[in-house]
């Protein structure tokens, strides 16, 4: 009976306790608060900025994040910066004193001096750094996740839009969002074509798929999808509903400077660029047909504006919490910082550019452990916040929220490719004069070139001494050392001449041969072949 | 329960009739305290007497009878009757007698248990510096791996009982107090002083009774209870010098191969001897051609650089004070036991603050009306760590600076430096700075506190209800004050390149891990609060019923029935509430409402529920045989959808060959008195984590709004709980050896083989990045383990003033995955970049790295050379056995990385030998042997980065050419990968350590001092030998303790700046009144 009385009463209890069982998770929102218009914009939001730039590769484990290089617009941008021998770095985390060492340099009086490391060339190194279990100390992870987890962000977004009520015009802000997702598609597909040897179309909001495609597919997918932003934003204006959008997805600490918000045809112009990009840099210059260059000139003349708002970004205590490529290179004294300003960005300002003056200052040399390559060395310092100089452009400023970084085309790049161009279709003083323009417009202070009868070959140093100064930080540095053949093996024609290098022990050499020998497009990083082995015909590893 | 041999003795009696004679006597202690209520018995017959408050007694028995004297808590003593009789009961210890509570459901004798439970008496626990109990549980448990893995201040020992039965949860047991689960406070913060007793059940099998949470085995303490008699004062104080121990003599290389001019001044990359700069420290950095093939370690620091020892400079012997009082005793219906202890530990680094820790604990037990009985156990511990410099984080810092840098150094403000430029490292930062600019305050206070109601009816049936609350508090205030005017630190910060960022630094696993200087944006400091709060609750209730086929239901078979019905329930609720602020005032108070800006950032609250029903059945057959069986069923908030419960199942049987009439018959039996066959089976679970299942988005405040965010790994609604079965079986014998001779009076050996598995082990299983996520929880590891567990103890030699007991405990056991759906994940130890993969067929915890050779043509697994052919004429093997480049002197790395095999030992033992004189003097040591475990020596890899080891020094020779050459050193460092893992790092980590050592004289027994039950003077040390081929600090540490989870289930062989244990030195004294 008291057995009968017990379980009585235990039967009591567990339908008294099963209740409380559903404890959730009290501290963070459920899937279902997106589902509102307010809550899917903040999902939409969060999806491209952290998902896509910020937290996509970091997982709770730590395993795939490292602090050093730190997340998207310092570590995967800072390893194309880095390659382009626009900063150079000591520490070993995620191999970044390996992976951009040059096989060797030739000093000014001859010495050769080899790359320290083990193994001596970078293609070497990235094949044996490309292993899954290498997690992500293998630098290759870290741009393929990024770009890959905005493109899923992105697919999600655009998998749930329909389901959400939205008010105002309903429809008009359904397009909003959807221009934005196809743009920042675009963007990831972009920056894979750019720069892994294949890749994988995925438009699916889960999973993904085993079928990868060349790079050239990959850009083509990128143009598709600014195509089709480009289209929903024809049918677009700057109204209230647009605002009501696009507005809240930009936040308001980015909105200083150039970071307002595009109205549609700014936006457009932005896609222009990018796709102009596209084409200018996955192809060598010397590969260049003339259609590419009319492509581009097309583009870019429908590119973006001198004071059209583009897609910026700037810090808060939650955004680009590991700064930018500039933050990360700007110190008080030379060598001071994570990145080190490189010998050869300096040494490409023309004398007398105000830009130089305003932007660095010379220290004591710093010179980094020699096993640790041999042209990181440097004399120079960027400086936060400029020198002070009035009307000249200041590279960077880490204060937060005082720094502005483009994330897309800019004016400056628009305007390069539309002198690169010019300049390679013969009209050599049309280039020239806009690089006179834009230096004008970053306050350089220099003797314009334009009408000096400089040739075309001179021409063709002006444009790269200015993309190279203009472009710094941005990412983009090592493409165009890729496509002007510089970060070839010297018996390919590649390497650099007359390079400034302070060797290891702290001697100026201004005549050094630098043969950098880099692989141009990356293998797909074993973390994502692992776990996604290759179902198609493509290959996944560059043959070079 | 002592009630059963007596009834049983009644049976047999009651054969002889002679005459009467009336006996009177006291019955005491060993400390010659009376035992009020000792039960005094004629032997064979009915015929029994109580002992009265003070212990006395009177009975009239037959002439030449013996007497059986019993009490609870004593062993049981026969003595021919004789008037007078003063006779002394010892506490109960280990042996076949005692009563056994966990594992068991209904307390049993451990004659009559078919699971392995091993026990160990307070008297046997040796007193730690610490005080704390999971120190003292080193070596003493048979089979479990218990290691003290880091000499910090309050670090956790690592505990593996029996095997890795899981990867998401560590290989931490429950720990329970008086049966009550301890779910919020650590098990150092209890007061080894006022535990009476230690039982822990290993495996499942053993620990299937406490269903979801039992798979990592069950370690229960049993507080010291009031015994009756008179009222009885202890006091002891002692005190305790410590220092670190350095094993492997790691130090910093006295020589240098920098670059330097004719008079060995060390000089930049002009040939100018570099200066120290009071403003940037260096500003230059030296020259160090390391791979330079003709660079040596020969030069001496004997110009403008000098040499410093850095652990000299920073490391001091501290002292430990452990006081306590207790008082304690007992009426017929009721008990008392109140206790208070301190214990002040004093931190190794200088100037670096203390660990005081304050224990109160009162049991109070007291028959309310008759049979029922009232219980209340109270545990009070206020922790308060001063401690502001978190010592691995010192050392590693040291550890990362070139020995030339002088810390002492102040500035003209009188401030000292933080950074000294790149040239004694890029790494290194000077203690002394934190010091000046950093305090941090962390006070905690634990409350455990049960009661326990237990109502026995007069027949059949026995109600319990047991309430217990577990609150955890704990505040820190961590303030880094406004360092604007320090010049040096303004200048030189080599972090100006990043944003100060909220929330950077949150503690990790009750450790803080941040950066040294603080706000790392304007050196305006910062003021950060962290508060942690924990309540725990555990309600069980037990119906027993039990039943004697004799003698209740008058069937005439040897046959008791015991059944166990519980109802089990606990709830935690765990909060979290971090503030930060920066902007610190450079005036006092330094209080959050004076910062310029705050915010708070984590505000968390983490509830957990779970509750089960145990049904247990037990028959026992006479004396000779038992079977048990049952099942639980467990519901959980952490289950999968819908929280479906699990049942876990368990059965157990033994067999005592020795109760056979053949066996009590032969003649070994005098000798062979015990021999009992034993086996269990039992599943038992692991709970997932509180939140593994539920999905959520993640919010992040973005400007004016906050952004939702999908999280990189997810969770998975539908996990179950990871479920480990088990089966043991084993054997119980003992020996009474030589009766007349004092020599191996007898000995006990207890043997378990144990084999178990884990088929839905949890953890991350990685996507592919494509697939926008990095991992979900799965239930997707298969593990197994395997083991053996072997103790003997032996009493040695026993005469009437001379006493000799040796106890040897040994374990062996190996752990891997069986199998993973889909394929391996990686994952990194989080003490440094050490790669682990977790995949099937291998052993958990394994490494991989590349592979250094021993001789040019060594071949791989498939048989290929690693080194080509063609290239092979290229090296050489050096003079210290490993292959070099004859022209780089650098050594051979393959490209590859390759399994360097198990860091796990490949068995543990103890040997603790215990003497006493005259119950005068005592005398024990214990020597811990841990053989075949190996450590990852990460703490030299990273010395080998800048030249700092002392290695760098040893001269050897390559193809003839004699030297200490750098490139060969640096070449370790930087091959194949620069801190890559590498098999040159990897070190054999066996080890023989004296752990403990100790010798006590009782002054009031040896001189009989009046009023005094003792005086007792203690001297003792700890860890005072450690024999071991590891060159690192202590071969004992593992990653455990750099990463705060001291039992992860798979980081365990790193050995990352981890700090060493301490070498102590203890005189004590110890009154009794």
């Amino acid at each position: 009976m008291k057995k009968i009385l017990l379980i009585l009463l235990c039967t009591s209890i567990v339908i008294s306790c099963k209740k409380q069982l559903e404890v959730g998770n009290p501290n963070v929102p459920t899937l279902d608060k997106a589902t509102t218009e307010s809550g899917f914009l903040s999902l939409v939001q969060g999806g491209t900025y952290i998902n896509g730039f910020q937290q996509g590769a970091e997982d709770i484990n730590g395993t795939f994040y490292d602090g050093v290089p730190g997340h998207f617009w310092s570590g995967a941008i800072g390893f194309h910066d880095l390659m382009g021998d626009v900063i150079g770095a000591e520490a070993a985390n995620v191999f970044l004193n390996q992976l951009a060492v040059p096989e060797y340099v030739t000093m000014d009086n001859a010495v050769k001096v080899n790359n320290p490391n083990s193994p001596k060339k970078q293609p070497d190194l990235i094949r044996q750094v490309n292993t899954n279990a290498n997690q992500g100390q293998n630098f290759l992870y870290h741009e393929w996740t990024y770009m890959y987890s905005l493109n899923k962000a992105s697919n999600r977004s655009l998998a749930l839009v329909d389901d959400v009520a939205f008010g105002g015009n309903a429809e008009t802000r359904k397009d909003a969002i959807k221009a934005w997702c196809y743009w920042w598609k675009g963007f990831a597909y972009a920056r894979i074509g750019s720069i892994y040897y294949a890749g994988i179309i995925d438009d699916a909001d889960n999973g993904t798929n085993g079928n990868y495609v060349t790079k050239e597919q990959i850009i083509a997918e990128s143009n598709a999808n600014l195509d089709k932003a480009a289209a929903l934003l024809q049918a677009l204006t700057d109204d209230a509903d647009y605002e009501a959008i696009i507005g809240r997805l930009i936040p308001n600490f980015f909105k200083l400077g150039k970071g307002n918000v595009p109205t549609p045809e700014m936006w457009i112009r932005s896609i222009n660029t990018l796709k102009a990009r596209n084409i200018l840099v996955n192809k060598t210059v010397a590969s260049m047909a003339g259609e590419d260059w009319n492509n581009i000139l097309t583009l870019v003349g429908n590119g973006i504006k001198a004071n059209d708002n583009v897609f910026t970004a700037r810090s808060s205590a939650d955004f680009l919490t590991t700064g930018t490529v500039a933050i990360k290179s700007s110190s008080t004294l030379a060598g001071g910082s994570t990145y080190k300003v490189s010998e050869r960005l300096i040494q490409d300002y023309k004398m007398g550019d105000k830009r130089f003056a305003n932007n660095y200052k010379q220290t004591v040399t710093w010179i980094g452990n020699s096993d640790r390559g041999n042209i990181f060395n440097t004399r120079y310092a960027l400086v936060s916040g400029g020198n002070g100089m009035a009307g000249v452009v200041v590279i960077n400023n880490s204060d937060v929220g005082e720094g502005e970084m483009y994330m897309a085309g800019t004016y400056e790049e628009n305007e390069l490719m539309k002198a690169e161009a010019n300049i390679y279709t013969g009209n050599t003083e049309t280039g020239l004069g806009i690089i006179d323009d834009l230096r004008t417009y970053q306050g350089a202070g220099l003797t314009p070139v334009k009408g000096t009868g400089l040739s075309v070959a001179h021409a063709k140093e002006e444009l790269r001494r200015e993309r190279r100064v203009v472009l710094a930080y941005r990412g983009l540095a090592f493409y165009d050392a890729r496509r002007w053949g510089i970060s070839e093996d010297i018996s390919r024609g590649g390497g650099r001449t007359n390079a400034v290098v302070i060797d290891a022990d702290g001697k100026l050499n201004t005549n050094a041969t630098i043969n950098y020998n880099f692989l141009d497009y990356w293998d797909v990083p074993d973390n994502e072949l692992a776990y996604n082995p290759n179902t198609g015909t493509v290959p996944v590893k560059n043959p070079k | 329960m002592k009630k059963l041999p007596i009834i049983l003795l009644f049976a047999l009696g009651a054969l002889c009739s002679r005459a009467q004679q009336k006996i009177t006597g006291i019955i005491s202690d060993q400390n010659k305290s009376p035992i009020p209520g000792a039960t005094i018995k004629e032997k064979g017959t009915k015929n029994g007497v109580s002992a009265g408050t003070d212990g006395s007694f009177s009975i009239s028995v037959k002439q030449g009878a013996k007497l059986q004297v019993s009490a609870a808590g004593y062993e049981t003593k026969e003595v021919t009757a004789t008037d007078n009789l003063a006779l002394a009961l010892n506490a109960e210890s280990r042996n076949l007698t005692e009563v056994i509570v966990t594992g068991t459901g209904v307390a049993t004798s451990r004659k009559k248990i078919g699971i392995s439970v091993e026990s160990v008496t307070a008297d046997k626990l040796p007193p730690a510096p610490t005080a704390s109990i999971d120190q003292a549980l080193i070596g003493k448990i048979p089979g479990a791996q218990i290691s003290s893995t880091s000499g910090s201040l309050g670090a956790n020992v690592a505990i593996l009982l029996r095997g890795v039965n899981t990867i998401n949860r560590g290989t931490m047991p429950m720990i329970l107090l008086d049966g009550v689960e301890v779910g919020a406070t650590n098990l150092n913060s209890l007061d080894l002083g006022s535990i009476e007793r230690v039982e822990v059940v290993q495996g499942a099998a053993s620990a299937s009774l406490y269903g979801a949470q039992g798979a990592n085995g069950v370690i229960q303490l049993f507080s010291k209870r009031g015994k009756q008699g008179q009222t009885n004062i202890d006091i002891s104080s002692s005190v305790t010098s410590n220092d670190y121990l350095n094993i492997g003599g790691l130090r910093k290389a006295r020589l240098h191969g920098y670059n330097t001019n004719a008079n060995n001044e060390v000089v930049n990359a002009a040939g100018v001897p570099i200066e120290f700069d009071p403003l940037f420290g260096y500003q230059e950095n030296v020259v160090w051609a390391s791979t330079d093939p003709l660079n040596k370690t020969d030069k001496p620091y004997d110009q403008n650089l000098k040499y410093y020892d850095h652990f000299k400079e920073f490391f001091q012997k501290a002292p430990t004070y452990n006081n306590s009082i207790t008082i304690y005793g007992g009426r017929e219906k009721m008990d008392f036991n109140i206790s208070m202890s301190n214990n002040h530990q004093v931190s190794n680094l200088k100037n670096n603050g203390y660990l005081n820790r304050t224990n109160f604990s009162a049991n109070f037990g007291i028959e309310l009306v008759k049979n029922l009985r009232f219980r209340t156990i109270t545990q009070l511990a206020y922790t308060k760590n001063t401690t502001t410099l978190f010592d691995r984080t010192v050392i590693y810092s040291l550890n990362n600076t070139r020995a030339f840098a002088d810390y002492s150094f102040k500035d003209a403000d009188g401030n000292y430096l933080l950074h000294y430029g790149d040239a004694p490292g890029v790494n290194g930062s000077n203690p002394n700075y934190e010091l000046q600019y950093h305090n941090k305050s962390d006070d905690r206070l634990d409350l455990l506190q049960s009661f326990d109601l237990n109502y026995k009816f007069p027949k059949f049936v026995e109600l319990d209800a047991k309430y217990g609350i577990n609150y955890s508090k704990r505040d820190v205030v961590d303030l880094y004050k406004n360092q604007t005017g320090n010049k040096n630190a303004v200048l030189t910060s080599p972090t100006d390149d990043q944003y100060h960022t909220f929330g950077n630094d949150v503690p990790i696993t009750g450790d803080f891990v941040r950066l040294l200087n603080g706000n790392t944006q304007d050196f305006t400091g910062e003021l950060d609060n962290y508060f942690f709060n924990t309540v725990f609750q555990n309600f069980l209730a037990t119906a027993t019923l039990r039943a004697d086929f004799q003698k209740d239901f008058g069937i005439n078979i040897p046959l008791k029935s015991s059944t166990q019905f519980s109802f089990d329930y606990r709830k935690k609720n765990k909060k979290d509430y971090y503030t930060y602020g920066y902007g610190v005032p450079t005036y006092e108070p330094y209080t959050a409402e004076n910062v310029t800006d705050t915010r708070v950032i984590k505000n968390r609250t983490e509830p957990f529920v779970t509750y089960g029903f145990l049904l247990n059945q037990r028959f026992e057959y006479g004396e000779i045989a038992g079977v048990s069986g049952g099942f639980r069923t467990d519901y959980s908030s952490a289950f999968g959808r819908g929280s479906k419960p699990f049942t876990f199942p368990r059965g157990d049987a033994y067999l005592r060959i020795s109760s056979f009439d053949f066996w009590r018959n032969a003649n070994f039996s005098n000798t062979f008195q015990e021999f009992k066959l034993r086996a269990a089976y039992g599943k038992a679970g692991i709970q997932p984590k509180p939140f593994d299942r539920y999905i959520t988005l993640n919010p992040i405040p973005f400007g004016d709004n906050t952004a939702f965010y999908t999280a990189a790994d997810q969770p998975n609604p539908d996990l179950s709980v990871e479920v480990s079965k088990e089966l043991e079986i084993g054997t119980d014998m003992s020996f009474s050896m030589s009766k007349n001779s004092a020599w191996f009076k007898n000995a006990n050996i207890s043997f378990t083989y144990w084999d178990r598995s884990t088929d839905n082990a949890i953890y991350r299983v990685s996507f592919p990045p494509t697939s926008g996520q990095a991992s979900y929880l799965d239930n997707a590891f298969s593990l197994g383990s395997h083991g053996i567990q072997a103790s003997l103890n032996m009493n040695l030699y026993t005469d009437r003033k001379f006493n000799w007991n040796f106890t040897t405990n040994f374990g062996k056991q190996t752990s891997k995955i069986t199998s993973v759906s889909g394929p391996e994940v990686v994952v990194l130890s989080a003490a440094g970049s050490s790669n682990y993969v977790l995949k099937a067929g291998e052993k958990i915890g394994q490494l991989f790295g590349y592979l250094a050779l021993h001789s040019i043509d060594e071949r791989d697994a498939d048989g290929n050379p690693y080194i080509d052919k063609a290239d092979q004429s290229k090296y050489t093997v050096a003079s210290n056995g490993w292959v070099v480049d004859k022209a780089t002197k650098q050594p051979y790395f393959t490209p590859k990385q390759y399994s360097f095999g198990d860091p796990n030992p490949k068995f543990n033992m103890s040997f603790i030998n215990d003497f006493t004189y005259k119950d005068i003097v005592s005398f024990s040591i214990q020597w811990d042997w841990v053989y075949g475990s190996h450590l990852y020596n990460q703490t030299k890899e990273w010395l080998y980065r800048d030249g700092i080891h002392s290695d760098y020094e040893k001269s050897f020779s390559i193809d003839g050419q004699e030297g200490a050459w750098t490139a060969f050193y640096r070449g370790v460092y930087a091959v194949s990968s620069r801190n890559g893992t590498k098999n040159y790092f990897y070190e054999d980590a066996s080890f023989l350590r004296l752990r403990n050592v100790s010798v006590a004289v009782d002054l009031a027994k040896a001189f009989k001092i009046k009023g005094l039950k003792r005086l007792q003077l203690v001297l003792s040390g700890r860890n005072l030998v450690t024999k071991t081929n590891y060159t690192g600090m202590d071969p004992e540490i593992s990653s455990g303790n750099t990463t705060g989870n001291s039992n992860s289930a798979f980081d365990r062989g790193v050995d990352h700046n981890t700090m060493p244990n301490l070498k102590s030195y203890t005189a004590g004294i110890n009154i009794g009144f």
